[in-house]
Formats: structure tokens, sequence, C-alpha cells
């Protein structure tokens, strides 16, 4: 099947693997057919164990597919690792519709909660029920908690919302 | 006898030119994929056939049987144009290609927490840290964006 994924999305993928390595990885699956784990680590000079996580983590997601073979003089198992262009499409909408989910559930709650907050950085906000126990006193820095107002950033939230459905097409 | 050596040449002959076409030859699909990913990579710019042939290495006629494949299938869209004072098309992909752009920073994605995140569980994306922090900056980037957690 042909991919609809250009070069700089499928770095962008590698990027959220990982780092450079997983980078400088899927640039070599990219351009082979098929190539060994062995084979991608001496071509990249990272740790062999390394190498593996990382496929490992491709496997998971489907973007990469394997293919076993025993070595006939040593009995072992060699793997020969291909790049799957054709799921990536799919990998990406099934991860918009998770952080979509997320998102929405996070709306749900700045809308439904009022909050309050001491100011003080590094300190979290707690919804009104929570500081109706702490009476209104911040637990770790023991300052007053004062309501604070989060229309803005539900606003914020609720337009992030609006990206990922227009991109999923709902 | 004579007749049958001149047989055994003549298949001998014609098994290595066959042997010799798949080595020269690419396969087609092959060809497509890479001619599909070149057109993609270009975007809205799109790319003119005769550039996109000469960048694959393929004849012209083999250039222009590609992409009326590739429109064939409904990947790509030709449009005339006239270059140099000769008619050539150029290609466009017909389907934007899926971008990771909206969530390529989101802690989300790769968050080792995912198995026992829940809106009920010992993680919940109510007030998961990490998520507050990429909503904050994602909405900092915004236009006339001032926005902090609180805003009283």
């Amino acid at each position: 099947m042909l991919s609809n994924i250009d070069d700089a999305t499928l770095m962008k993928i590698a990027e959220a693997f990982g780092n450079e390595e997983a980078i400088q990885l899927i640039g070599i699956l990219k351009n082979s057919e098929q190539i060994t784990d062995d084979e991608i680590a001496n071509k990249t000079g990272l740790k062999l164990n390394f190498v593996r996580k990382i496929l490992y983590k491709l496997y998971d997601h489907s973007l990469v597919s394997l293919r076993r073979t025993r070595d006939p003089k040593t009995g072992w198992f060699i793997f020969h690792w291909k790049l799957q262009p054709d799921q990536l499409e799919g990998f990406i909408l099934s991860q918009k519709r998770r952080v979509l989910e997320k998102l929405n559930t996070r709306l749900e709650y700045e809308k439904n909660h009022d909050f309050y907050y001491c100011n003080t950085p590094g300190c979290k906000r707690v919804p009104f029920e929570e500081a109706v126990e702490l009476v209104f006193k911040c637990p770790v820095c023991g300052k007053a908690l004062m309501h604070c107002d989060n229309a803005k950033f539900v606003q914020s939230l609720m337009r992030k919302v609006e990206v990922l459905r227009k991109e999923l097409g709902e | 006898m004579i007749f049958n050596i001149h047989l055994f040449i003549l298949n001998h002959v014609y098994i290595n030119m066959d042997d010799l076409e798949l080595v020269k030859m690419p396969k087609r699909n092959d060809l497509e994929q890479r001619a599909l990913q070149f057109v993609i990579n270009t975007g809205f710019e799109g790319v003119l056939q005769s550039e996109l042939w000469r960048h694959l290495g393929a004849s012209s006629r083999e250039g222009s049987r590609i992409a009326l494949k590739l429109e064939e299938k409904g990947l790509v869209r030709r449009e005339k144009e006239l270059r140099d004072g000769r008619w050539t098309y150029r290609l466009y992909p017909k389907r934007i290609p899926a971008s990771i752009d909206s969530i390529a920073d989101c802690p989300c994605l790769m968050c080792p927490d995912n198995p026992r995140c829940d809106p009920s569980g010992p993680v919940s994306p109510q007030d998961c840290d990490k998520l507050t922090e990429w909503l904050l900056s994602v909405s900092r980037n915004e236009p006339n964006a001032s926005i902090a957690l609180g805003d009283s």
C-alpha cells in the first residue's frame, strides 16, 4: 500500500519516539528494504540493546514489521526489520484520537470546577471542594488560597479540542 | 545436431537477456511509490512531470505512464501548465498528508504513565502536571495570548 506521509512528518514521529537516535534509526529503515538490528547498530554506532529497544517500541505501534530467520552456523535467530509506511497515517490518527479524549476529559473538569490558588510558583491549584477541606490555606506554602478564573485557559483548551476535531473530521 | 546446438544457444542467450532486463528494470510499484513520495513531499507547490521523471531517473515515457497511473488511482492531481513555451503537467498530491504537528510535543504521546492514566486512576488528565504545562505552552503560543492557569 502506498503511504501518504511526507518525510518531515516521519521524522517528527521518530522524534516523538525518543530522540536523535530514533531519528537516525528511522532514517536508515526508510532507506532500506529490510535490515537486521545488527546492521542498524553498525551503521549508527548505537548500542545493539538500545537499537532493539527503539525497534520494539516501533513494533508495538505496528510501525515496523519483522521477519525471523535462523543463523545456520550459530542457530540463533536473526530479526529482519522493515518500516511499514502504510501504518503511519493510522498511527497519527489513533494518537490524535487518544489526545482528544484526554483533552475532552480535562475540558469537562475545568468547566465544572472552581479553582483556588495561592499564586506561588510550584504550588498546585486546588478545586473548591478540596480548598474547603484545607480551610483555604495552601498545604505547601501555607499562604491563603484565592479564587482563580480559568476562563481563558478553558477557551484555549476548547480551541485545541476544535483543531483536533477538525483534523479528525469529527 | 546443428539444429539442436542453435536451439541451445538461442535459449541460453534469451535467458541471459531476460535476466539482464530483470536487473535493469525497477519494479513498477517501486517507482510508483517513489514518485508518490516525491509528489507528497512537494506539498502544495506540486512538481512538474518532467522534474519528477528526471528525479526518478526514469524515461519521459515511463514518467508520464507513472503519473497517469497515480492519477487513475486518485493519488495525485494533474494540471496543465505552460513551461518554456511547451505544455506540460504539474502534479499535486490529492490528499493532504496526515500531519502530527498539532500533537507532536504533547506529553501524552509517549507517556510512560499511559496505561494507568484515567480520570479515576492515580494519574489523570484532570490534574496531570505535564499535560497542564503543555496546554499552557500551547496557549502561550497562540496570537494575543497571555494566559496563566488562573487569570485573576
